[in-house]
């Protein structure tokens, strides 16, 4: 069967100018159900077995501090951009950038301090409720790695000023991830206030 | 040899096969006058085997109740089930004509309504009565099959009332063996857990709580009185199994780190049940019903149902735990 | 070729047949994988009836394909389980989700919505390469050290966590979490793409309300996978957790081996409870699609309307509402609080009355038509059969009381290989032999089909419907043998039956593989639509193109299910029994049935 192209290519941009953001969003339906999986297991959990009360480490706390800023870091910056403000933009951008890393480095002091009150996250020693501290804010912080590599990208094409008032696409798409980490993140340390 | 041979059949019949289809392919054009793909002889004998496909199916069901009618479960040896049993002719009551009904509708409406060139398909979209109409009735069906089924389901699972007389036996699974273990005098079982488990206390029972004293571990089988509730109280110590006990119509799964009950009165003991059955051999049994590891098709352990007096007598002959 | 449009057939093959990113290329790749998956899970259930048959009795055909696994021809009582769990694990997830979906929401999507390709044709492309791999590695799985994952589909820990229990719960067991993992991957991809492309893309004049029942199906099919799927992967980490790095979510006071494990504190139960919360909305995902694509036919090929279009679309939404809050029917004998028990009997019960009000439409369908029985209208009246059958024993199953004794006895296998099983694979055969000209331009053989309908719908009768019996006996499932039951003696005839049957079964599907790749190299021409139907896809050349129209994309004037559509007269308004979906409305004319 012969293969005809057709000679107006140009519907996959349309196609993708159409669509990029409704993907997004369905995709971030999936995580929250990933989540809700998990926060509900804990509940389950808790209804069940012997559940240790953990200390919540201070570092959380900051770290939460850390990615609202850049939530509101991200949400200038696009601003900046659609006022065709670039050079604010930039700076708003890799502070957003700077700020994700800040949160990724407490979130790690927080393992720390959480290992050395002694709640391991395996092994004969450990507790359900200590695994699911540890599982939960771990695979918050896989997701924020995607995150922090769009972040990644968005810095790299602002500084070569790819970005302007028209073309926003990707700015949108990185900064809508972002701010649902935010919010994820919110939600789970509540979460985890909650159940300690 | 053999492998090429196969191969060298396997052509040949693909072969072969390609070229009747062309020839019937030729045949086909030739012959009668193709519709929608499909020619009018076609449609017709498909339009048949409708309807002997429906008799077909009918007298198949009927033949295996005919044939394997007898091989079913007996009567309930419980006395919940009978009410499920009940429950469960109700339903067939229900759910047999309605598959019966449906079918005829099915194949004979495929068969009456078979393309006919002089026939117009009549243009009927909708009609909310008659989707108003079945969608209340099988509402109002199941409304009576819930409320049985719920009743029943609520009695079934309260655990008997501990000041009545029963009987307490505590079930334990493991890859691949039942055993049990009695309460004893005091009607009480004594603490038990993996951490216990040191060669013949395959139990796990604790030594040291003084409710274990009296308790009764036996194997193989397992004998309940009749005419007494029986509370059971199921316990695995390696994967999930599942205490089945068919002819009590009762089962209860048996989790690691979980105790699960179950209780049934026992009401027809094995002596009579062998007569019921014209079994000299019949024996209760409680068999392994989930999946849990290379033998979980050979876990089982005899049941054995007998009088009041029998059975304190065969629990007399009992060792005690302390004895051991 | 008009002169508007040029070739390239220079076009790399790399990317035309392997990263294609055409959905219609893509249909084609899930449908063959899907299938030659399905056809080893086929042959794994021949070699273990052979078992169940025959127990013990040594078998040229067991040796040959299982080797080391079957001593002298009698395979090992593991490997039965081995078996049992890739079969299951197969035709669920290989074969009738990717497989069904992956083929026809990549086909049907954009051609019957008019659009001109999938929303993203790289998240496509990459949801078949995931599906690809995963299928390799669940293949590859089969021949590790140990075996594949023996603990059943449900891979319920602790079976499914502790190698010490069963060989296959070791390297097999991890191997099958790998692949499940990419699989789940793959569907959320794709559900991603159908759900946006069918709410972003639709051309001009394709509201909602004349959406095919198809699209419908694959929406709400896709909607129930991305609210299921990420909690079986939650749930899959959490015992991929447990297996690999020690933690106890799932485990607790375990003695195996000889000696107790470190894990305490956790339940099994928590794993049954996201499992089956994937678990049942994922039986809907495999049989909503073929839904969909019965109700298209039936219409079609009875030259009427789909009766109660609105009313089908309804139960779609109240089945897939309902099915995700019913997983505890699979749990009745975990223990579960009564009460909760009672909650979840109620709303299983409920779904028979979307579910009867799907089947009495389809029935009215029939009634007053004009009926033309190609293979895909006989597979199609073959589900509205099996869904019947099967649906009645879920009264059974679903009512908690009832269930205590027939839990997990060959009653439950015979009533959803029936339901779920045969419709979904009715419903996939009716799907390939009607749009298979619009997949390879050219007509399957219809003598080869109807030999293939009515030999399979027999069988497959024959194997499934004595299992009831079985299980009304109180025969467990996944037993290697029924031999060593003194209580089961008699059941051996039953078993020797459904082998044969069984075996005939298997034999009868390649009169269909021969069918579809003869057909797809040798097949006569098609014509443009030759079913003569309303819907969209029809309106799209016989060639391939990429953006499937050329020029502009059609607009649609009305619903797909003008059939037979009379004026005053009685005479057909437009000459034919079928008006296309672009014919724009006459001046008196109601559009949707009205
Ligand atoms: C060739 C036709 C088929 C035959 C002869 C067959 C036979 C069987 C049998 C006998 C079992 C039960 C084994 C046991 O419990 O010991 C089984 C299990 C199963 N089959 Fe099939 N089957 C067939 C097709 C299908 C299809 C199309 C599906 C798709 C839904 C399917 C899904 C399953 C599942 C999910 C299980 C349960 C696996 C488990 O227990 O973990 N089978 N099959
Ligand atoms: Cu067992
Ligand atoms: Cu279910």
């Amino acid at each position: 069967m012969t293969t005809i192209v057709l000679e107006n290519n140009d519907y996959k941009k349309e196609i993708k100018q159409k669509t990029a953001k409704p993907l997004l969003w369905i995709g971030l339906v999936s995580i929250v159900m990933f989540f809700a999986g998990l926060t509900s297991a804990v509940i389950v959990s808790k209804g069940t077995a012997v559940w240790e009360s953990i200390q919540i480490p201070s570092a959380f706390a900051i770290s939460t501090v850390f990615i609202l800023l850049s939530s509101l870091t991200f949400y200038l910056g696009e601003n900046s951009l659609k006022n065709n403000n670039i050079a604010r933009a930039k700076i708003f951008i890799l502070a957003t950038l700077i700020l994700g890393l800040l949160f990724s480095i407490t979130q790690y002091l927080a393992w720390t301090e959480l290992y050395k009150n002694g709640v391991v996250w395996a092994g004969s020693e450990s507790s359900a409720a200590g695994s699911y501290f540890y599982a939960l804010t771990a695979l918050h912080l896989l997701h924020l790695l995607g995150g922090l590599i769009s972040l990644l990208v968005v810095s790299f094409k602002s500084m070569k000023e790819r970005y302007n008032e028209e073309n926003l696409l990707g700015v949108q798409l990185s900064s809508t991830y972002w701010h649902f980490l935010t919010a994820l993140w919110v939600y789970l340390y509540l979460f985890l206030i909650f159940i300690a | 040899m053999v492998a090429l041979v196969a191969i060298v059949a396997v052509l040949l019949i693909v072969i072969s096969a390609v070229q009747t289809l062309k020839i019937a392919e030729l045949w086909a054009i030739n012959k009668g006058k193709v519709i929608y793909e499909v020619t009018q002889k076609q449609n017709k004998v498909q339009a048949l085997l409708m309807l002997v496909f429906l008799v077909a199916y009918f007298a198949f069901f009927a033949w295996q109740v005919w044939k394997w009618g007898d091989l079913m479960l007996p009567v309930s040896a419980s006395e919940h089930g009978v009410v499920t049993d009940r429950l469960l002719n109700i339903t067939y009551a229900f759910i047999i004509p309605v598959f019966v009904i449906t079918h005829i509708f099915l194949f004979w409406f495929a068969y009456k309504y078979a393309y006919n060139p002089n026939r117009k398909a009549t243009f009927f979209s909708h009609s909310n009565k008659l989707e108003l109409v079945w969608t209340i009735i099988p509402s109002i069906a199941l409304t009576v099959l819930i409320l049985f089924g719920l009743s029943s389901w609520n009695e079934i699972m309260t655990p008997v009332d501990s000041e009545k007389e029963h009987v307490l036996i505590e079930v334990q699974a493991q890859q691949f063996s039942w055993s049990a273990r009695y309460a004893g005098a005091d009607g009480k079982l004594g603490r038990a857990g993996v951490e216990f488990i040191e060669g013949v206390n395959a139990m796990g029972v604790d030594i040291k709580d003084k409710n274990s004293k009296d308790d009764k571990i036996v194997r193989g089988e397992i004998h309940l009185p009749v005419g007494i509730p029986v509370q059971f109280v199921f316990r695995s110590i390696d994967v999930i199994h599942s205490a089945y006990m068919p002819h009590f119509r009762a089962q209860m799964n048996c989790v690691p780190g979980v105790k699960t009950q179950f209780n049934f009165v026992p009401t027809i003991t094995t002596e009579e049940m062998k007569k019921i059955t014209n079994n000299e051999d019949f024996n209760y049994i409680l068999l392994c019903n989930k999946i849990c590891g290379a033998a979980h098709y050979n876990m089982q352990m005899d049941i054995i149902v007998e009088s009041k007096e029998d059975y304190e007598k065969w629990l007399a002959e009992q060792k005690q735990f302390a004895e051991n | 070729m008009s002169a508007t449009h040029h070739h390239h057939e220079e076009q790399d093959f790399l990317f035309k047949y392997i990263f294609s990113q055409d959905h219609k290329m893509i249909s084609k790749q899930f449908l063959i994988t899907g299938f030659l998956m399905g056809f080893i899970g086929m042959v794994m259930s021949t070699l273990f009836r052979l078992q169940l048959g025959f127990p013990g009795e040594s078998f040229w055909a067991i040796d040959f394909f299982l080797g080391s696994w079957a001593e002298n021809g009698v395979m090992a009582p593991d490997k039965y389980l081995a078996l049992v769990t890739m079969h299951g694990t197969i035709m669920v997830f290989f074969l009738l989700t990717a497989g069904l979906s992956g083929t026809f929401s990549n086909l049907l999507i954009p051609l019957q919505i008019g659009a001109r390709d999938m929303a993203s044709g790289f998240l496509n492309m990459l949801s078949y390469w995931f599906f690809f791999v995963s299928s390799v590695i669940m293949l590859i799985s089969l021949g590790v050290e140990g075996g594949a994952a023996s603990a059943g589909w449900t891979i319920y820990p602790p079976l499914s966590a502790l190698p010490q229990a069963i060989p296959g719960s070791g390297l097999g067991m991890t191997l099958w979490l790998v692949a499940m993992a990419i699989f789940i991957a793959s569907s959320l991809l794709g559900s991603l793409n159908y759900i946006v492309t069918i709410l972003n893309l639709r051309t001009k004049g394709m509201t909602m309300t004349r959406l095919p029942l198809t699209i419908w199906a694959f929406l709400v099919t896709a909607i129930l996978g991305v609210l299921s799927f990420p909690v079986l992967l939650s749930a899959a980490l959490l015992l991929i957790f447990d297996r690999s790095f020690g933690t106890s979510f799932y485990l607790s006071d375990i003695y195996i081996g000889g000696q107790v494990l470190e894990h305490s504190g956790g339940s099994p139960i928590l794993f049954e409870h996201l499992f089956w919360f994937l678990g049942h909305p994922e039986v809907y995902i495999v049989l909503l699609p073929a839904l969909g694509i019965t109700s298209e036919i039936v219409s079609t090929m009875s030259r009427k309307p789909i009766f109660g279009y609105r009313a089908m679309v309804t139960s779609i939404l109240a089945i897939a509402f309902l099915s995700v809050i019913v997983w505890g029917h699979h749990m009745f004998v975990t223990g579960m609080n009564p009460f909760l028990g009672a909650v979840f009997t109620f709303t299983t019960l409920l779904i028979a009355i979307p579910s009867a009000v799907k089947v009495f439409n389809y029935i009215t369908t029939l009634w007053k038509g004009n009926i033309i029985f190609s293979p895909a209208m006989l597979f199609s009246i073959g589900l509205v059969s099996t869904f019947i059958s099967g649906g009645v024993t879920g009264l059974i199953l679903g009512d908690s009381a009832l269930d205590i004794n027939i839990h997990d006895t060959y009653f439950v296998v015979g009533h959803f290989h029936i339901v779920m099983g045969l419709s979904a694979i009715f419903g996939m055969f009716a799907g390939v032999y009607h749009w298979f000209p619009k997949m390879f331009g050219r007509m399957m053989n219809n003598t080869l089909g109807f030999f293939h309908f009515w030999i399979t719908i027999v069988c497959a009768y024959g194997v499934f419907f004595p299992m009831h019996f079985l299980g009304l006996a109180g025969v467990p499932r996944r037993y290697y043998t029924n031999s060593e039951f003194p209580l089961f003696e008699n059941m051996i005839d039953i078993n020797e039956l459904v082998t044969w049957f069984a075996i005939v079964a298997a034999f009868a599907q390649l009169l269909f593989v021969f069918n579809f790749f003869y057909s797809a190299l040798r097949g006569p021409r098609s014509s443009q639509n030759p079913w003569r139907a309303n819907s969209l896809e029809w309106t799209a050349p016989v060639e391939h193109i990429h953006g499937n129209w050329p020029g502009e994309i059609p607009e649609v004037h009305r619903w797909a299910y003008d059939y037979s559509k009379v004026d005053e007269n009685g005479e057909y308004i437009s000459g034919e029994d079928f008006i296309s979906q672009v014919v724009p409305l006459g001046p008196n004319e109601k559009d949707g049935g009205h």
